[in-house]
């Protein structure tokens, strides 16, 4: 189990007799670049949230990179490596694109606020060099020309990408992006996908709910399949392509 | 035993008001999930205005007292549809309770230029002459009293349980989009609950007017004792209101007769604080709290403040030449009196705005902090000889510990809760101020506090002291922007607008936010004792809750969260009353006004309307177009 960036045993949560997750059991691969996908309502971002803790889970194990995080504090579980995105892009109002990026970086600037009340050379170097590494993941993915301007006047599409940035910045070891593709067009989805590969090949375990089929057949590693709370399949692109239970559950009549 | 059952009678004809405001707060809250602090208010307007019509026009009582009721009514509606009703749905709910504040302020400027500020009270509707039963004196006034408060209670609670309009409004309370979806006109409905508690709160001002002394300020006591009543009962609940108000009132008066008024106040306010802490819905809560986060994510930023790179510069230092030159043209007198002034409450409003513009968190008790350093650094420097430099140190110290206790209430609470409760801290000083006679001097203020010197330096002169004050706000406004453009300014904002992306990303969130409250608090506390040592006299008004108030008012309207905005608003509410005389009489109405106005339609304030103008006057629209291009 060592080699595995997350691994979740039993897992379930039930919302007034609703079982939103019921005993999933899954296995994350260090440096991999897992999909989860399955219909709406079928738990994905509820697993999300049990693994940050935002919701509390009813029973089962998670561990992350070996260590068991079940009822962390979502803050400590950041602080741990383990770093997520939302569905709805939450940049925050108030900042330009720079500021939100930069706000990801919060765990590794280590300057207290003191040192730069006093205006301290130090503390603004550390801010320095953060900024240019901000700029040039915002340059990356063709968010530089919206530097200074208000986060939140910025094109849905360029928010949830912002979002992916201000979560890079925080040098996960574990990723999670909760539908980064929603509201991208497809010139945009292809960069994001570019994005991804960079990321899970610089050493960074990824795992992303998603929709967009393409997206997930072309840069998973692994795909898991959940359905009602339960994983009803789990496997490579091609396998799961090709699963009877996948096409019946989520692909439907579209196939 | 007689005296006993006289308190309690007293109690219970105190407590009747508390009812029905708390019943007021209760209809308002529930309809839109506001606490409506303006409630109090419209007591004292009712009262007054029947004064006026009775005492100083001879109208026959019942007739007056009808026709005061509707003219207070007809006035709480047109505010209500000026202000409050457009208001609802476009501001946070903590920031409408700042809004109903700013409203309460309006209302006692209204009254002080109406009615000035001296004392009235009326004659009882029939006789003075009191009944007395086995030994108990009763005013006739308290059969009125007990009589109207029944039928108003008994008449609210059939309106709102057993009639459709009831319905629409509880279904208003319940989910306000649905209730929209099922055709309820919600606008009106919000109306109609404001304009009812006015209704009422007006009758019952009326009622207690005889056995009350009621001056253009009374409304703040009215509020802050029917807030604590349905703070106890519990805001949702109908039955809790009425109960939190009458066991307040005995509760209050049992311990002002038997202990002192002091110990009364402080018993409220702890009672309150307790209450928060222990059953957050009151003693007779039910239902689920509404969602009331830290002012987060309905507030829409129309704009990001900043003057950037050289333009800064040059806008800095162009203000501290300004700064630097004034006193060269204002030699002495008023003016110069006003500056030093302004810059002593702008080191206050610099800690509120880093608490409220940055962190997000409503404090209404900034002034307690001014009133602890005011009185630490005065009381060790007259009665003690202690120096006021280490006066002033000592003062911080004493309220950076007092902030930190009261953090332990603040921290578990969102929202309302947490404004309520700086509130309550801010009321609970007061009381000691004006309460310990012996300490403080009470009422009528310390005197005798000397200059403030630093070793053999002394400030003695307004020139030293307005140059002193500018030194320390040039080294204060430097090292906050300097913590402000830095990561501790991100996290800030990051908790302000959204808590749970910022744990997300590692945030520690209540650190953050008490570190924000303990800056607050030291500055406040900084602003309090210069208050002190540049008067060389301190009362309890100068630091009381009032002034919290109006340096909200000054944040708002200068413009929050940009640090130098906020000196525009205290500059305009502290210079326009000394270089336009008769304007001091309507100080506080444009206080209340402005606070309103700024809130409403121009939410980045005065600076940060006037800095984005020149930015983007100043920089072509060349960036603009350029980002459109960026994205395929």
């Amino acid at each position: 189990m060592s080699d595995a960036a997350l691994a979740i045993a039993g897992l379930s949560k039930s919302f007034g007799g609703v079982m939103a997750i019921s005993d999933v059991s899954l296995s994350v691969p260090s440096g991999s670049l897992t999909a989860v996908i399955g219909p709406n309502g079928a738990g994905k971002t509820t697993l999300f949230n049990l693994v940050t803790n935002l919701y509390p889970a009813d029973r089962g194990e998670i561990l992350f990179q070996g260590r068991s995080i079940r009822g962390r504090s979502p803050g400590a579980i950041a602080r741990l490596g383990l770093v997520r995105t939302f569905q709805s892009a939450r940049i925050f109002p108030g900042m330009t694109a720079q500021e939100n990026a930069l706000a990801g970086a919060h765990m590794h600037l280590q300057a207290p606020a003191w040192k730069h009340m006093l205006w301290l050379k130090s503390a603004r170097r550390e801010e320095r060099v953060l900024a240019a590494k901000a700029d040039a993941l915002l340059e990356l993915v063709g968010l530089k020309p919206f530097r200074d301007m208000a986060a939140t006047d910025l094109p849905m599409g360029a928010q949830k990408l912002l979002e992916v940035v201000r979560a890079l910045m925080a040098e996960p070891r574990l990723l999670l992006l909760d539908e980064p593709a929603a509201g991208l067009n497809d010139a945009e989805t292809a960069e994001l996908a570019e994005l991804l590969r960079a990321v899970r090949d610089s050493g960074v375990t990824v795992i992303v709910v998603e929709h967009n089929m393409s997206l997930v057949m072309g840069v998973a590693d692994q795909v898991i399949v959940l359905d009602a709370g339960s994983i009803v399949a789990a496997g490579s692109p091609r396998q799961i392509q090709q699963d009877k239970r996948v096409i019946a559950a989520y692909v439907g009549a579209e196939a | 035993m007689n005296l006993a059952i006289q308190i309690v009678i007293g109690g219970l004809l105190q407590g009747a008001v508390f009812a029905v405001i708390a019943l007021g707060f209760s209809l308002v809250f529930r309809v839109t999930g506001v606490l409506n602090l303006s409630q109090g208010a419209f007591c004292v307007v009712g009262a007054l205005v029947m004064y006026t019509l009775q005492v100083a026009w001879g109208w026959p009582t019942p007739v007056a007292a009808v026709a005061a009721s509707l003219a207070t009514t007809a006035f709480g509606i047109a505010l209500g549809m000026l202000f409050f009703v457009p208001a609802v749905p476009r501001l946070p709910t903590s920031s409408m309770l700042i809004l109903t504040a700013g409203l309460l302020t309006l209302l006692q400027g209204v009254l002080l230029i109406g009615w000035s500020s001296q004392p009235y009270a009326l004659p009882p509707f029939s006789g003075e002459a009191p009944v007395v039963l086995g030994g108990v004196r009763v005013p006739t006034q308290g059969f009125w009293i007990a009589g109207i408060t029944i039928v108003v209670i008994l008449s609210m609670w059939f309106l709102v349980q057993r009639t459709t309009l009831g319905t629409a409004l509880r279904a208003c309370a319940e989910n306000r989009v649905a209730a929209r979806l099922m055709g309820i006109d919600v606008p009106r409905m919000t109306l109609l609950s404001f304009a009812l508690a006015v209704l009422i709160a007006a009758i019952s001002g009326i009622a207690v007017a005889p056995i009350t002394s009621l001056e253009f300020d009374t409304g703040g006591f009215f509020t802050n004792f029917g807030f604590i009543a349905v703070a106890i009962g519990g805001l949702n609940s109908f039955l809790g209101s009425v109960a939190g108000g009458v066991f307040l009132g005995v509760a209050e008066q049992l311990a002002a007769g038997y202990v002192s008024s002091l110990f009364a106040n402080a018993l409220a306010l702890g009672l309150l604080l307790v209450v928060l802490l222990w059953r957050p819905n009151g003693l007779f809560g039910g239902g689920a709290p509404r969602r009331t986060d830290v002012r987060d994510e309905q507030r829409i930023y129309h704009a990001i403040v900043r003057v950037e790179g050289r333009g800064g510069l040059v806008f800095a230092l162009g203000l501290a030449a300004i700064a630097l030159a004034l006193p060269l043209v204002f030699t002495g007198g008023g003016i110069l009196s006003s500056l030093v002034i302004t810059g002593i409450l702008y080191i206050s409003v610099l800690g509120l705005d880093v608490l409220m513009g940055y962190a997000g968190q409503v404090s209404l008790g900034q002034a307690g902090f001014m009133a602890i350093g005011g009185y630490t650094a005065a009381i060790l420097a007259v009665n003690y000889g202690v120096s006021p430099l280490w006066g002033t140190l000592a003062g911080m110290a004493l309220s950076v510990i007092s902030a930190w206790a009261l953090s332990f209430v603040t921290l578990r609470l969102r929202g309302h809760y947490l404004a309520l409760a700086t509130l309550a801290f801010g009321l609970l000083i007061d009381s000691l101020t004006v309460g310990m006679v012996d300490t403080t001097g009470g009422p009528s203020g310390l005197a005798g506090i000397p200059a403030f010197s630093v070793g053999s330096m002394t400030f003695a002169s307004p020139v030293d002291m307005y140059y002193l004050v500018v030194g320390i706000v040039v080294v204060l406004v430097l090292a906050l922007h300097g913590a402000m453009r830095s990561d501790f300014g991100r996290a800030l904002k990051a908790v302000r607008t959204d808590q749970t992306a910022a744990t997300a990303l590692g945030v520690n969130v209540v650190r953050h936010k008490l570190a924000a409250f303990l800056i607050s608090a030291a500055l406040g506390s900084l602003s309090g004792s210069l208050y002190a040592f540049y008067f060389h006299f301190l009362s309890p008004e100068m630091v009381a809750t009032p002034r919290s108030f109006e340096m909200i008012s000054m944040l708002v309207a200068g413009g929050e969260g940009t640090l130098v905005g906020s000196l525009f608003g205290v500059a305009l509410l502290t210079m326009l009353p000394t270089i336009f005389q008769p304007f001091a009489l309507y100080k506080t109405l444009a206080e209340g006004l402005l606070l309103v106005l700024c809130f409403m339609w121009l939410p980045e304030g005065m600076f940060g309307f006037a800095a984005v103008r020149l930015s983007r006057w100043l920089r072509p629209r060349a960036a603009a177009p350029a980002a459109e291009k960026a994205l395929p």
